[in-house]
């Protein structure tokens, strides 16, 4: 196991900012920790680093207590790389001696590398495709440029653990996409465990092995990025990763009554025992279809966004309003009476999935 | 492992701790808490008595009066001439931006009592306002400048660059959408300046102004010089006077002036404080340096010509004169080739042993000041940005007092806390050229604190951080990373204690003694002797060195950013 958090808190004054934070980072994982922004999901990572000591608990790694309540080892002493949100490059030093600084300093630095420092630093440069930019100061670079060195100087002492801070979002979208491949290929390439913060799910969704979900401090829920996504344990991570309507109803089974109409069945075998208890039936946009046949739930359509592949349309009934996503096949428009069922198939297919879990 | 490295670096910080306690203590806090002491104290033990004598006293209601002219005055003065330059600055499209701003920090760079100097000499009876006077119909006589309102104007005149200072950043920091909003409501361009812009930017002109109260209170050159040949005294000349005089008690009674004079001045200081956080709270990021006001090419240019006349009449034509006077063989006689003699310059340089040791002294000064600010400083500068707590808040707030305390002020509690460190033993600081550096430090440290401060801000904590993950945090981090990127900041507050300590006059006024005379004394004693030509012709060195100094400062950053920063290739 690379790293191991337990039990661990944090205080600044009266503000908890973690709570009975437990979490296990194993060799090779690429762990993305999600949640909006004042989770404590920067202050955790902020831990791991060991710019920050926690208030109570304790972090381990390698099987070495790194950090208690009492001391810690400051981010020098850690065998750690680091990629920041603002990049934090050096506006003096040129793209080489950047990835030459960690060669020289790092203190977890193999007899190999010691070695080779200058193969070292070509082959971390031609890694992230940067070969011929090497002699370039960071004010010549573009920001897919900046992100590429921060990431290069992070990976080059071949740290156990690398930690990103919301390393894309300072890049606009398009190059968000195209650096989440880069990431991709560089955690398979060096097979480093990897712990990523975002606010952003689809990107953790994409890149990571485990996800964390973070809210207030506290962890929600840790799984595949597959199980936060169809099967959230939380009202919460259900509307933050899979955008859910959370609909109110009664349980009865695997048999939901939405709004306690026992004329409208919905199967929910999928959903996790935590949301049955809370009497919640989590429907993401695309679990729902609207239609004119009457027997599902009554509402009037109150907004329209046309998307191109598909409309989202904000269907208002009683006093709640649903996000639902449909096809161009039929098209509504706002003030239309129409009723709302659950999708068959995409139920069926999800009983599959859960089964194989 | 983790146990040791943490035992040690505890152990560490406490001894830092400690030592960082027991300095502020000895050097910022005793002095003060023994001048206070020393108020309320006479041979019967502590009493109100030195305060009811004081203030029982007529010339001391005379003098409090003085100063409330001078200071209300030369504050209204700056304000104004503050607010004016600071809007054309900022928000107008006059060319030359930057040499402008230039000088209108000159009165700043340049000590007062060397400005006074020159308007003394520019308004002098056979001087070059007299000349051009006399060309004008009439019998007009130019101003007595040894007089309160002569006393006025130059501190105006001296101070404006405060306001000026506080108050562009301020009016660049309002987003200009506010005003075209007020604009696009209907409202004219003097209403909306009047009910938007104005409005917002007052708590930094308030500030400012409160700056310029406080350096009037502080300022002793300027009514030194002015007001002592006429007998028109303020707190801080009292001050001076009454230890200088040496009469009974004198020492009892300058100290109560000197608590009430600090306590005002720490009042206003406080007040300043306040308004300036007040005025940091609606300003947005990034100062908007474009042009708000596009003026048709003759108006600008109208604009342009005031601008520049009043600026050289007020920097460039009364050090002119001065330089003219110290040029002139004897005192009195007329500007013509015949008369003209560098022998003045020969005088002070090569002649007068006065002269020549106190450019010696000011010198060693000045450096061993620098050196201590530059690393005491720069380290608490360090502390204060990366661990802001209550702590480190507090120290910067006691470094600041002797800075905030006026100068005559300042130099009794030295006086007071050196004479006799410990009650019985005089270790000879005072009287010494000691007792000079430990007052320059203490009350120079501010400047570079501030300067460091400011180094540090503009160097974003991850960019150390990312230093440290990279596996380095001692001597490398420093020398690497963190040291080519504060360099120019800190050179530029290391430059300011330096010419502000080689040509300190305030308190080397009160703690000199034979042999220690800084350039600032020297000057004040020849002008004050009548020797006007010897006095000038040092001013114009000391001006000539400023100047270079500040020229070599530019060439110096230009090269930085070139060699270490590679700016030039960016575009």
């Amino acid at each position: 196991m690379t790293a191991q958090i337990k039990n661990v808190g944090k205080s600044f004054g009266s503000f908890r900012a973690l709570q009975q934070i437990n979490l296990d980072i194993n060799e090779g994982e690429f762990v993305a920790i999600l949640g909006p922004s004042g989770c404590g999901k920067t202050t955790l990572l902020r831990l791991l680093a060991g710019f920050d000591s926690p208030t109570s608990g304790e972090v381990v790694m390698k099987n070495q207590v790194v950090a208690d309540e009492m001391s810690f080892l400051p981010p020098e002493k850690r065998n750690i790389g680091m990629v920041f949100q603002s990049f934090a490059l050096w506006p003096h030093m040129n793209v080489r001696d950047h990835i030459r600084f960690p060669l020289k300093h790092h203190q977890f630095l193999s007899e190999d590398l010691k070695k080779g420092m200058d193969f070292r630093v070509d082959e971390v440069l031609k890694m992230v495709d940067m070969y011929h930019l090497g002699e370039r100061m960071p004010s010549e670079l573009s920001g897919g440029q900046k992100q590429r060195v921060a990431l290069a100087r992070a990976i080059a002492p071949k740290p156990a653990l690398l930690l990103m801070d919301e390393p894309l979002s300072s890049l606009d979208a398009e190059l968000r996409m195209s650096m989440r491949k880069e990431i991709q290929q560089l955690h398979q390439l060096t097979g480093a465990s990897i712990v990523y913060v975002t606010h952003d799910q689809s990107e953790a969704l994409a890149m990571a092995d485990k996800i964390v979900v973070m809210n207030k401090g506290k962890i929600e829920q840790v799984g595949t990025p597959k199980e936060i996504y169809s099967s959230p344990t939380s009202p919460f991570v259900a509307s933050f990763v899979g955008k859910a309507n959370l609909i109110q109803g009664k349980w009865e089974g695997n048999v939901f009554y939405p709004f306690h109409q026992q004329s409208i069945k919905w199967d929910g075998t999928a959903v996790t025992e935590e949301l049955r208890r809370a009497n919640l039936f989590p429907a993401r946009p695309e679990q729902l279809e609207i239609s004119f046949r009457e027997a599902g739930i009554k509402g009037v359509i109150t907004n329209v966004q046309y998307q191109g592949k598909e409309i989202h349309y904000t269907v208002t009934i009683k006093e709640e309003q649903w996000v639902i996503h449909q096809d161009l096949d039929d098209m509504f428009s706002i003030g239309e009476e129409v009723y709302i069922h659950l999708k068959e198939s995409q139920t069926r297919t999800e009983k599959k999935q859960l089964h194989f879990v | 492992m983790l146990q040791s490295f943490v035992h040690r670096v505890q152990q560490q910080n406490k001894w830092w701790f400690l030592m960082g306690a027991l300095f502020v203590v000895i050097f910022f806090v005793v002095p003060i808490f023994r001048l206070v002491f020393l108020s309320f104290s006479s041979e019967g033990g502590l009493t109100f008595e030195n305060y009811t004598s004081v203030l029982q006293d007529r010339s001391t209601w005379k003098t409090i009066e003085n100063t409330l002219y001078v200071v209300v005055g030369s504050s209204i003065i700056a304000i104004i001439l503050g607010i004016m330059t600071a809007w054309v600055v900022a928000y107008t499209n006059i060319r030359q931006k930057k040499l402008i701003q230039l000088f209108i920090f000159l009165p700043f760079i340049i000590p007062s009592y060397i400005t006074t100097l020159a308007w003394t000499q520019f308004m002098s009876k056979n001087g070059f306002f007299a000349h051009l006077l006399s060309l004008l119909p009439g019998s007009l006589e130019p101003l007595n400048m040894y007089s309160l309102h002569g006393i006025i104007i130059v501190m105006g005149l001296s101070h404006y660059p405060l306001v000026y200072l506080l108050t562009v950043g301020v009016l660049r920091k309002i987003p200009r959408d506010l005003e075209y909003a007020a604009r696009v409501s209907g409202a004219s361009k003097w209403r909306s300046f009047k009910n938007i812009t104005l409005p917002l930017a007052l708590p930094g002109i308030a500030s400012g102004g409160f700056l310029a109260f406080i350096a009037s209170l502080d300022n002793f050159g300027i009514p030194a010089f002015l007001g002592i040949p006429g007998n028109i005294r303020v707190l801080s000349t009292y001050i001076y006077e009454q230890i200088v005089g040496l009469g009974p008690n004198s020492f009892e009674r300058a100290a109560t002036l000197s608590v009430i004079l600090g306590f005002i001045a720490l009042t206003g200081t406080f007040i300043q404080w306040l308004l300036l956080k007040k005025s940091k709270n609606n300003e947005t990021a990034v100062e908007d340096k474009e042009p708000r006001f596009l003026f048709s090419k003759r108006k600008r240019l109208t604009i342009e010509l005031l601008l520049w006349s009043f600026l050289l009449l007020t920097t460039m034509v009364p050090l002119i004169s001065m330089l003219s006077a110290s040029l002139i063989k004897a005192y009195g006689l007329p500007f013509a080739p015949e008369n003209i003699s560098l022998k003045n310059y020969q005088f002070v340089l090569l002649e007068n042993q006065k002269a020549i040791t106190s450019l010696k002294n000011s010198a060693n000064l000045a450096i061993i000041t620098t050196i201590f600010c530059l690393v005491i400083g720069t380290g608490i500068a360090y502390i204060r940005t990366k661990k802001p707590s209550i702590l480190s808040k507090g120290l910067e707030m006691i470094i600041g007092i002797p800075y905030a305390l006026p100068g005559t002020v300042l130099a009794l509690a030295m006086i007071f806390a050196w004479m006799e460190p410990i009650p019985g033993w005089n270790p000879g600081i005072y009287g010494s050229i000691m007792i000079l550096l430990i007052a320059y430090v203490t009350r120079f440290l501010i400047l570079q604190v501030r300067g460091s401060i400011t180094a540090f801000m503009q160097v974003d904590s991850s960019i150390e951080e990312a230093a440290r993950v990279s596996g380095s945090n001692g001597f490398f981090k420093w020398k690497k990373v963190l040291l080519p990127l504060i360099i120019p900041g800190v050179i530029s507050g290391a430059l300011l204690v330096f010419l502000t300590a080689l040509t300190e006059l305030t308190v080397s006024s009160l703690l000199w003694s034979s042999g220690t005379e800084t350039i600032g004394l020297v000057i004040f004693n020849f002008e004050q002797a009548g020797y006007s030509t010897y006095s000038t012709a040092f001013s114009c060195i000391v001006v000539l060195f400023i100047l270079l100094a500040f020229f070599m400062l530019a060439i110096l950053q230009k090269l930085w950013d070139r060699r270490v920063l590679h700016h030039d290739r960016t575009n």
